[in-house]
């Protein structure tokens, strides 16, 4: 079914103010770590504040398909496309390197980094997928 | 899919834009139809054709072979 905003305030728009107040909670609270805010903390404050940092994560990613939904049949259907192509680019990235890590001994990093990896991938796949068919 | 759009568009001297707010969706959706980059919905194709005044299959071509309105 064609979707018709009424808001005066258009998808996107709202995409990216909802991207910039998830991404700018998701780098401050980093950021405090990084230069040792949180050295104290002593489980289980640090399983909350694991999820507390995961949460703008989540935030992003309903930014992200509330977006697709309030949005036409084809920008939509663009987006959707560019999505599980990016989604199985990281899956196959991630799942390749945790197989390096388990019979390789390649450098562990962080399931946390599958976000960025996600994004990284959905940079490469989108110049590639322009149609909805 | 093959279309009739910026022909009868242009007949109405209708931007993409134009079209694109009385249908209900971007301009760039009006240029992935015209540049047959999308297959319209049936609800977005039945909105085009109120719009135009015409049948569906005066405005998009049927993939599957001729029809009655052709």
């Amino acid at each position: 079914m064609t979707t018709v905003t009424h808001s005066t305030t258009t998808p996107a728009r709202k995409y990216h103010i909802r991207t910039a107040l998830f991404m700018s909670g998701y780098v401050a609270v980093n950021l405090a770590a990084i230069l040792d805010a949180f050295d104290d903390m002593k489980s289980p404050a640090t399983w909350v504040f694991s999820l507390v940092v995961a949460a703008p994560v989540v935030g992003q990613i309903w930014a992200l398909l509330a977006w697709m939904r309030d949005s036409d049949e084809f920008v939509r259907g663009l987006a959707a496309k560019r999505f599980i192509a990016a989604a199985g680019l990281a899956m196959a990235i991630a799942s390749a390197w945790g197989f390096m890590e388990l019979y390789a001994d390649a450098p562990h990093i962080s399931a946390a980094m599958i976000y960025p990896l996600f994004w990284a991938a959905f940079g490469i796949v989108s110049p590639f997928i322009h149609t909805t068919r | 899919m093959k279309n009739r759009l910026k022909m009868l568009r242009a007949e109405r001297n209708w931007t993409q834009d134009d079209l694109g707010k009385r249908v209900g969706v971007s301009r760039q959706a009006i240029n992935a139809l015209e540049t047959e980059k999308h297959d319209p919905s049936l609800d977005l194709a039945y909105r085009l054709s109120i719009e135009f005044g015409l049948p569906v299959e005066r405005i998009f071509e049927n993939p599957h072979g001729r029809s009655s309105e052709t």
